[in-house]
Order: structure tokens, then sequence, then C-alpha cells
């Protein structure tokens, strides 16, 4: 009996083929773009998300308690170097940078730009966060006084490879100190806060300058996945501030939230009004074949077997729109990916706000499962109002209706 | 035609239901969502304007893009002359911007120290309305300082107290002096208040050598609209090739090409709103078509065309599609005009998004005919295209095979 009704189903979906082609391609295109537009969201969402925790602040980060407010060389933390050694021995710690961080004024001959000049280990970096992949021109290099620039800092101060720039600032001692730069390379790290304003040195060049020890560090950035990390150190260095990479960016966590609820909405919007389209086709196709169903009814096929038959006609059409729109989606998302959406004609404006001018999608499994239920779901729900027809309709009386 | 398309659409219920609160929603959700976003880009770029960029700069040649006192303006008062012929030129002022390191006692930061004429930029800028301690400068101030907030928070100096000042005076030898703290400015936008400082024209000219100088003029405009004609003129007026007149869509292109790129994805997500529904009111007019093949195929008997049909089908959309705007303009013209007038507040979005150039909490919605004229039509063609397929449908049976048609 039930191969009878799967056959039944399967053939009644298709009987009008134009209408039930309709419902199919509405469902693949808008589900498609869908996908393609939470991936492409997704993917600026998350790629500023590791280009920030790459470029500053890891998962966890430690300063001295006062340093976030005051911004002052004196607050920093004096053993930073033995606090690192320790935490690289960690098996649950990926990596350690220690940077040494002093605000200042950059300047050419001609122009002159608030800075932030920033002490590195490239080797150390590199290990972190994949320095070299922020490198936008130039060589990372920083020996012989060169120095790395923010792509958005290099525009201000009109700048090339090869440039010479003067960054002044007060030493630990509190007198005003200057050192001479060369521009080696050009980042671009995608940290608006860094592009506009780093000047990346050697990071034992800057403890000179400074006159600070070689111990000293006014940040220390982990790289890790464990979740109790904080916990413990937060525990084990007191006098330190302990902050995970949301505490420290709590705008990334609101984008991503908001990203979230934008998302939902559209999904669920989106869904209603697929929900409208497959109900209206459901609807008229089971007043067309009405005497039908009265006249199954009248020869003793029961309800259950009806009711069957039409939540199968739904999940056919449905499940087939869904295979269409996950194939033409998923094309769209590869492509994405790898060509990515290029907006170059705004790219100052993309790369001034932190973007890159190209901006990739990212593939999740579950973009694919939720829009499977939702479609399935939107498909089953419409034809329960043509049930309740059925269900309430005299069976002898509708097979003399005409249609 | 029409009668017969208002029969119809009073006949044919759900059909006629379906498609006219698809379109009131999508014509509402449009309206709305355009001047949220058309009203928080304004909104951004306004309050730049307001905070310190002017509507139109003069520059000489080369300062924007090489800088230096090489490129000095010269002769400013004469250009200001000529300034005073404009029409539509509320206001103008010239700056003389420079940049170095102020300090007290242990604290140090490097600033932009500019030199103001205080009664002009009053009239220009935020930066008096600013105010939020001490006073705001005038002509006989001497060496006060005006400070923004976050930068006398770097220096840990109170009001009254000196700051050391190191810099280069315009003919490039050194510059040092004393400045005392008058007044603290907040305008919300960090960056600036934490490094901009103002000193009086009259006294920072004699300390920098920059009388009849400046770095360029700024102007503000009666209206924001006229700024291209009115840089024309400028430029026409001024005459003069080592001068350089320019608006502030070049001086905040960054700005307004990330407000561009929000804007097309906003664009991109509606569009997904209209594909579906574009497919929901084709569908819906398809199956209404398709069920009236026999009535369509009885009316083509009885003499009717197939622009007769075109029309018919025409007149139903357009009838269904009009209803619907008529009731949805005005209320999605009026969101937008309230919440122009009373924004929208979300608490602590300024210091969320101040990296962002964010600065104020309210979110204010554009209300601009033009635009709600341009979102209707697109509703309106959209609705319109919807009937290509069931008027191609229907028209390719012949009457008699129409009227068979089961």
């Amino acid at each position: 009996m039930y191969k009878l009704i799967i056959k039944l189903a399967f053939n009644n979906a298709f009987l009008r083929l134009s209408r039930t082609l309709l419902v199919i391609i509405m469902i693949a295109v808008s589900m498609s773009m869908m996908l393609s537009l939470q991936g492409l969201y997704d993917g600026m969402t998350i790629s500023m998300i590791d280009k920030t925790k790459r470029s500053d602040s890891g998962e966890i980060s430690l300063y001295n308690k006062n340093y976030r407010v005051s911004k002052a060389l004196k607050d920093n933390i004096p053993n930073a170097t033995s606090i690192a050694e320790k935490l690289e021995k960690r098996s649950d710690v990926n990596a350690v940078v220690l940077r040494l961080k002093a605000e200042g004024l950059s300047s050419t001959a001609r122009k002159s730009a608030f800075s932030t000049v920033i002490g590195i280990e490239l080797n150390a970096e590199e290990k972190f966060g994949e320095f070299d992949l922020f490198l936008k021109s130039g060589e990372l290099r920083l020996d012989k006084r060169g120095a790395l620039l923010g792509s958005e800092l290099a525009k201000t101060l009109k700048v090339k490879i090869g440039s010479k720039v003067i960054f002044s600032t007060q030493d630990s001692s509190g007198e005003i100190n200057a050192m001479s730069l060369r521009v080696r390379g050009i980042v671009q790290t995608g940290n608006i806060s860094l592009d506009n304003s780093a000047v990346y040195v050697e990071r034992k060049k800057l403890q000179n300058f400074l006159g600070v020890s070689a111990n000293e560090a006014t940040q220390i950035a982990i790289r890790t996945d464990s979740l109790v990390l904080q916990d413990e150190l937060t525990q084990t260095y007191k006098n330190l501030d302990v902050k995970s990479f949301l505490e420290l960016y709590p705008m990334m966590k609101q984008m991503q939230e908001v990203m979230i609820v934008f998302t939902s909405i559209t999904f669920f919007i989106v869904m209603m009004v697929v929900f409208i389209g497959i109900m209206g086709v459901m609807y008229v196709s089971i007043l067309d074949r009405i005497r039908e169903f009265g006249i199954m009814r009248s020869i003793g096929m029961s309800y259950a077997l009806i009711r069957s038959q039409i939540f199968l006609e739904a999940l056919f059409v449905g499940t087939l729109g869904y295979i269409f729109g996950a194939v033409l989606g998923l094309l769209a998302l590869l492509y994405l990916q790898t060509y990515g959406l290029d907006l170059g004609a705004y790219a100052d404006g993309m790369e001034s706000f932190g973007y890159s001018s190209v901006l990739y999608a990212t593939i999740k499994l579950s973009y694919f499962s939720s829009t499977f239920i939702a479609i399935i779901g939107a498909s089953l729900l419409s034809v329960l109002l043509p049930l309740r027809k059925i269900k309430t309709m005299n069976s002898i009386e509708v097979t003399k209706v005409d249609i | 035609m029409f009668s017969l398309a208002l029969k119809n659409i009073l006949f044919y219920k759900s059909r006629s239901i379906t498609t006219f609160i698809l379109t009131f929603i999508s014509t509402l959700l449009f309206i709305v969502y355009v001047a949220m976003m058309d009203g928080s880009h304004k909104s951004i770029l306004q309050n730049s304007l307001k905070v310190y960029t002017g509507a139109i700069e003069i520059y000489k040649k080369g300062y924007r893009d090489v800088g230096g006192n090489d490129y000095l303006l010269h002769g400013v008062k004469e250009i200001e002359k000529k300034l005073s012929h404009v029409q539509g030129i509320k206001s103008y002022t010239s700056r003389y911007e420079t940049y170095g390191l102020l300090s007290h006692k242990e604290y140090s930061s490097a600033a932009m120290v500019t030199g103001i004429d205080p009664s002009k930029e009053a009239t220009m800028s935020q930066l008096k309305n600013s105010l939020i301690e001490g006073s705001y400068l005038n002509a006989s101030s001497g060496n006060c300082v005006y400070m923004g907030a976050d930068l006398k928070k770097k220096l840990h100096v109170k009001l009254g107290e000196e700051v050391s000042f190191i810099g280069s005076a315009s003919d490039n030898s050194f510059a040092a002096d004393l400045f005392k703290v008058c007044g603290v400015f907040k305008t919300g936008a960090y960056e600036f208040d934490s490094s901009a400082s103002f000193v009086s024209r009259d006294y920072f000219d004699t300390l920098m050598y920059s009388s009849n100088m400046a770095s360029y003029i700024t102007i503000k405009l009666d209206d924001l609209t006229q700024v291209d004609e009115i840089q024309r003129e400028i430029q026409k007026l001024l005459n003069n090739e080592e001068l350089e007149v320019v608006t502030w869509k070049t001086l905040m292109k960054s700005m307004v090409e990330a407000m561009e790129v929000d804007s097309i994805f906003g664009y991109i997500s509606m569009s997904l709103f209209f594909v579906v529904i574009f497919f929901v009111i084709m569908i819906f007019g398809f199956i209404n078509v398709s069920s009236r093949v026999r009535e369509f195929g009885t009316l083509r008997c009885i003499g009717l065309s197939r622009s007769n049909i075109r029309s018919l089908l025409i007149w139903e959309i357009f009838i269904l599609s009009t209803l619907a705007v008529l009731l949805a303009t005005p209320i999605g013209a009026y969101i937008a005009y309230y919440y122009s007038v009373y924004p929208i507040v979300i608490e602590g979005m300024s210091e969320t998004y101040k990296e962002y150039g964010i600065v104020s909490d309210e979110l204010p919605f554009s209300f601009d005919l033009f635009t709600i004229t341009w979102n209707v039509a697109v509703i309106y063609i959209l609705n319109f295209l919807s009937v290509i397929y069931p008027i191609k449908f229907i028209n390719s049976f012949k009457p008699i095979e129409a009227t068979r048609h089961v």
C-alpha cells in the first residue's frame, strides 16, 4: 500500500510540471542567494576576528593592571620574559609573544601623524599569527633601523618603501626622544587601530630606545585552544590584567551578535515567503484533485493514507528544491571562497574600516543543515491547511463537484 | 478591461489577498530599510562634517599629497575677500595646523595644534558647542589652549595648568612654548578628542611666523547639496592654478566609499527578499491563470485578442499593486519621517563603534521623497515583471484548445 502511496505522491507532485518547477526554482534561487549572503557575511566577520587575534590580542592577553587605561610606559609588566617562558612550556599554549608599545608622533620631512611604536620579534610573531600574510608591500625586515608601517599610517605620511620616518616619544625617564627609521615594509593587518597607527620595530631596539630592561613588555599575548586557561591565569597572576579576546574587543562580539540576529531575521522572513509560495501551490493542487480524493475516501482509503500521500508530495517538491538550491548555493559559495567578491573600486573605504577589498565567503555545514530543516519544515507545514479541507469534506458531495 | 479585471480580482480572493499583502510588505520594508540605511550614512557623514571637516576646503596644490611648509597658503586675506562675494557660502575661516609634542610633567603626547580664529570657528564647527570644562577661546586668549578631553586625560593635566609644546614653525625653525589649558572639549569623535588642541590665531601666528598664511581655508555652505556648483564657482573666482578647491566628498573619500559599500550590501540583502517575493507573486499569478485557461479560451472565442488578454492581466496586477502601494507608501513615508525627526536611540552605540567614526547614539532615518518614489517604482516594476510568464503561458493556447483544457 505504501509503495502505491509513494508512487501516487511522486506522480502527483509533477502532475502540473510548470507549477512545480516554479516552486522548485523559487526554493533553489532564494536558498542559493541566502547561503551566499550568509557565507559572505560570516566570512567577513570571521576574517576580521581572525586577523585581530593574529595581529594583536591572541585568545588571551596579559597587561599591567593600569596599562589599558593609562597607556603609559611605566605601567608595563616588569617580569614579562619569565612569565612568557613559563607560558611557553604549557601544553595548552600554542604560541606566546611579548610586545612593547609607546604612543608618539611619526614624521617625515613634510607630514606628521600620531602613531604607536610596537616592539616585536618577527619570528615569534610569525609563529603567533603568520605575520608575513599581513605584508602588503616591501619585505619583512627590521634590521638596520628598519620599520614596518601600518597601511593607513603609510598613506597618511605618504611614505614608500625606503622612506625615512622619525618617531618621537617620551622614554621611561620622561625625556622626549626620537629615533630615525627606514620603512622596509607596509603591513595591512585588518585591525583598524593598528593599520592607522602601528610602527613595528625590533623589540630589543625599542627597549634600548625607551630605556626599559630586556624583561619588560607592555603586553603578553597568547594563542590557545583552552577554554579554562584564562581563569587559571587570572588566579595565578593576580597582579595582572588577564583579558580574553572578546573582553578586549567587545565590538567584535556585538558585530557577531548583530550578524546572527540579522541573518536569523532574513532567514525567517525568506522562509515565511517560501512557505506562502509552497502553500499556494499545494492548496490549488489539492483543490484541483478534490474529486479524486473524494473517490479515494469513498472506496475506503483512510484519511491517514491520503495525508501521507500529500505530505510526501510536499516532501518531494521541497527536497528537490533543496537539492537544487544546495548545489547552486554550494557552487556560489565555492566561487566566493576561492575568488571572493572583488570590491577593489571601494578599496580605500574598505581598508579604512579594516576590511580587505576582496571579501571571501566561508562555508559551514550548518548553513545546509539549518536550511534543510527550514525548507522541509515549511514544505510539510504548507499542506496543513489543504489537509484540513480534505478532512472536513463530504466524500460523496465532492465527487459531484465540477471543477 | 478595467471592470473585468476588477471583477476577477474580487472573484479570485486568495490570489488577490496574497499579491496585495506581499506587495504591501515589500513596499513598506523597502521604504523603511532604505530610509534607515541612508539616514545612518548621512548622519555619520554630517556628524563628521559638523565636528571639523568643511564642506569645501581650499589648499595650495601639493599640501594634501606632499604636505609641509612649502605648501602653505599665502595671501589668505585676499582669498577670503574673494570668498565674501560667493553666494551660498555661510561662513569660512582659515586654519594653521601643525603637529608637535605636548608635555606635562612626566606625560607627553603627540598632538595636532591648530591656530584658529575663535569667533569664525564658532560658526564653522562644533568646537565651541563641545565645551565641557573651562572656557572657549577668544581673540585675546593669548597662550590659552583649548584641548580635547581625551588628550587632557592622556597628559594628566588640569584646567589652568601649563603644557609645553615642541614643534616646527612655518619657516622650519624650532618652535617651543608653554600653553595654559583654558578649556576642554568633547565632540564624541574619539580620535579627534584624543589628539586635537586649538590656540587663538593671533597668538599662534607670532609663535609660528604664520601671519596671513594657513594650512587651508575651510568653508561652510547654506545648502550642502549645492557643494559641486559652489566648488566650481570658487575655482573660477580664484583663477589660480596653484590652488585646489576640494569638496567633502574628496576629503572624506574613504568614509564615502565605506558608506557606498554598506549600501551595496544593504541592497544585496534586500534583493533576496525581492527575488522570493517576486517568485511567490508570479506563482500565485500563474496558478490563477492556469486555473482560468477555459475562461480565457471562452473570452478568445467571443472575440478578445491576445493583446486584450494581456491588457486584462496587466490591469489586474496594476490594480492590486496600486492598492498595496497606495496603502504602504504613506505608512512607510510616515515611519521614515517620524524617525528622521525623532531618531532611534541605541545606548552605547557611539562608545562601541567610536573607531568607525560613530559619534552619536542616535540612528536617524532619511526622509527623501525622491528615494521613496524610486523605491515604489522598483516594486511596481517587479510586480509587472511577475505577470510576463503567466501572460506568455495563457497566450500560448489556441482558443478552441483552451476551452477544452482540463
